[in-house]
């Protein structure tokens, strides 16, 4: 349903909206001035279809879509190349960033928010929501930027840029997973900064509901240490409204890695939407933005199956 | 309200967000007027005393471009935010009153805006209605009113039930008169903890539409925090380690997106009686 409603409203941005791909296809000026132009307007309209009716045009793009055809890139390697075979290649690579940087973030952002939900109102707790709400706060261009000009400029630790070195096939596998590791170093500790509060804060602020309640009395009258209490009780009850908060989060994933690969040249779906859009080629721009959509709508179903796993009550259910 | 000002972070947030808007509004007492075609000076200068933060790629002096860009980002943050509010105060009320179909509806809308990812839809919007003002501002509007409309939603839904509602109804009071007098007023204190959160969204929004290029162009244009992130990138302003030019519109874009934050979970946190226990 969700799905639907997304290819829908992707072919309506595109089609109802003001302008015309053929602008983009002719050359500036040749349009609607020269003899000629007008002559290979009029042919470019009908071979796109765009003299069809609009209702025609909806059912052929769900028709094409349900074959897993997205359309035609306008401008991409010299237009005519198929949306969906520039970004399949792309893909795999945007996934193993994002899957990186996620579970970074996610394994930080629990042990912060543990330590600040647990020690709430300390210096410790005042010191990791300050700093995980400034990281969020910080633009991730800005955050990725200065650390290239500092870890790779200034101080030249880390690589700049790319997902290996230029050598990279002269080296055995496993120096080249390290290699691929070592750049993407960088780019995940620029992801952890700008999104660890979604993990620390929630878990925190779900921490803090948790401890007033009777369960934890209990637990510590029976006397069990702090880090059983934590463990057995706080912990269980407390991380579940934490995967129901990650369903904004993987909207964030998306931005996050557009910013990312473009600034560290990832050649990812991120980096294409940069292209897309600097080139104003809507037909993959509107393919990349269905494509991130539908990662945001799967991922949302894995943590409702996770919630599902981890939620007793629903599990004995 | 009061509680507000025991919240350190709250009033934390608003010294930096008053600071900002004075800078905004003083700006041509401050470093003169907007620099025009004919201030032009050598391009990416490294800072000297006449440019302390140096000249972008234009020549003009960064301070000058830097404390105006606070101007639009203001700007475009405000009006978004208000924008925003309207949308998604409507849907919220509506849904959470009528119930029914009507609810079903609007929170399946809203749900379906809450979770498309924000920054690529801002960016196809913008880049095909063009980058003039108001379909900037409509445009991160339109990613900005989900949460506002699901938090109101389930704030009406425990309002209505309240006796004086009843009682309203009772003496014939219409739907219509209920929502303005009865249910807005009591929603109206979560509206403005969400207005200023929705302020640091938009201003957070803008900033990467503008680093992408879209930001406000056309005649009387202001650029703005992104854009001279953006221009100081595109020009390779760090590689020739003019980091001057590049840093403070990310550091003032931070500042202004904490500070609006900073204030609005204090409110929201003094607002929304769900929270309160949290203190």
């Amino acid at each position: 349903m969700t799905v639907f409603l997304i290819a829908t409203l992707n072919f309506f941005i595109v089609q109802v909206l003001p302008g015309d791909p053929t602008r983009v296809l002719l050359p500036r000026g040749s349009s609607n001035v020269t003899q000629g132009g007008s002559d290979l307007r009029a042919q470019l309209t009908r071979q796109w279809g765009l003299d069809q009716p609009i209702t025609t045009r909806y059912v052929l793009y769900f028709a094409n879509l349900l074959q897993g055809n997205l359309g035609t890139t306008i401008t991409y390697q010299k237009g005519g190349m198929p949306v969906a075979g520039v970004i399949a290649p792309r893909l795999s690579t945007t996934l193993v960033l994002v899957g990186l940087a996620t579970a970074a973030t996610m394994w930080l952002g629990l042990v912060l928010g543990r330590i600040s939900g647990w020690r709430r109102g300390r210096p410790v707790d005042v010191s990791i929501t300050m700093a995980t709400l400034i990281g969020y706060s910080m633009p991730s261009f800005w955050v990725s930027l200065m650390l290239i000009y500092s870890l790779a400029f200034v101080v030249p630790v880390f690589p700049a840029f790319g997902v290996q070195s230029r050598n990279a096939a002269t080296f055995d596998p496993l120096t080249q997973v390290l290699d691929q590791l070592y750049h993407y170093f960088l780019p995940v500790v620029t992801f952890v900064i700008t999104n660890v509060a979604w993990f620390s804060l929630t878990l925190r602020n779900s921490l803090t509901d948790t401890l007033p309640e009777d369960y934890m009395l209990t637990a510590m009258a029976k006397g069990l240490t702090e880090r059983q209490q934590l463990r057995k009780h706080a912990m269980p009850n407390a991380r579940l409204p934490v995967l129901t908060a990650s369903a904004l989060y993987f909207g964030w994933v998306v931005s996050g890695a557009i910013v990312i690969e473009e600034v560290f040249n990832i050649p990812g779906l991120g980096q294409l939407t940069w292209d897309a859009t600097r080139v104003r080629d809507f037909p993959l721009l509107s393919g990349v933005f269905l494509v991130a959509t539908l990662g945001v709508v799967v991922a949302n179903a894995i943590a409702d199956l996770l919630y599902m796993y981890l939620d007793p009550r629903v599990r004995e259910a | 309200m009061l509680l507000l000002l025991h919240d350190k972070l709250a009033v934390a947030g608003l010294i930096i967000i008053l600071v900002f808007i004075f800078v905004s509004i003083a700006a041509p007492l401050l470093v003169g007027s907007y620099p025009t075609q004919f201030e032009r000076t050598t391009a990416l200068q490294p800072p000297s005393s006449a440019h302390p933060f140096g000249t972008d790629w234009q020549g003009f002096d960064v301070l000058k471009l830097v404390v105006y860009g606070g101007r639009v980002s203001l700007l475009i943050g405000f009006t978004s935010s208000l924008v925003a509010m309207l949308l998604g105060t409507t849907v919220g009320l509506v849904a959470g009153y009528y119930g029914r179909v009507t609810d079903q509806l609007l929170s399946r809308a809203t749900d379906f805006f809450l979770v498309i990812p924000w920054l690529p839809f801002v960016l196809i919007l913008v880049a095909i209605l063009g980058s003039t003002l108001p379909t900037i501002i409509f445009a991160i509007a339109i990613v900005s009113w989900p949460t506002t409309a699901r938090i109101i939603r389930s704030q009406v839904l425990t309002v209505k039930e309240r006796q004086f509602i009843e009682r309203a109804r009772a003496v014939g009071s219409g739907n219509g008169f209920i929502l303005r007098k009865h249910i807005l007023p009591n929603v109206m204190p979560l509206v403005w903890a969400e207005a200023v959160l929705t302020i640091s969204s938009a201003v957070f929004t803008e900033a990467f539409l503008s680093f992408f290029g879209l930001g406000w162009r056309g005649p009387g244009a202001v650029e703005s925090w992104g854009q001279i992130a953006n221009e100081a990138y595109t020009n390779l302003a760090l590689l020739r380690g003019l980091w001057l030019y590049f840093a403070p519109p990310g550091i003032f874009i931070t500042l202004v997106v904490l500070g609006f934050a900073m204030l609005g979970y204090g409110l929201e946190e003094v607002l929304n009686p769900a929270l309160r226990r949290r203190r």
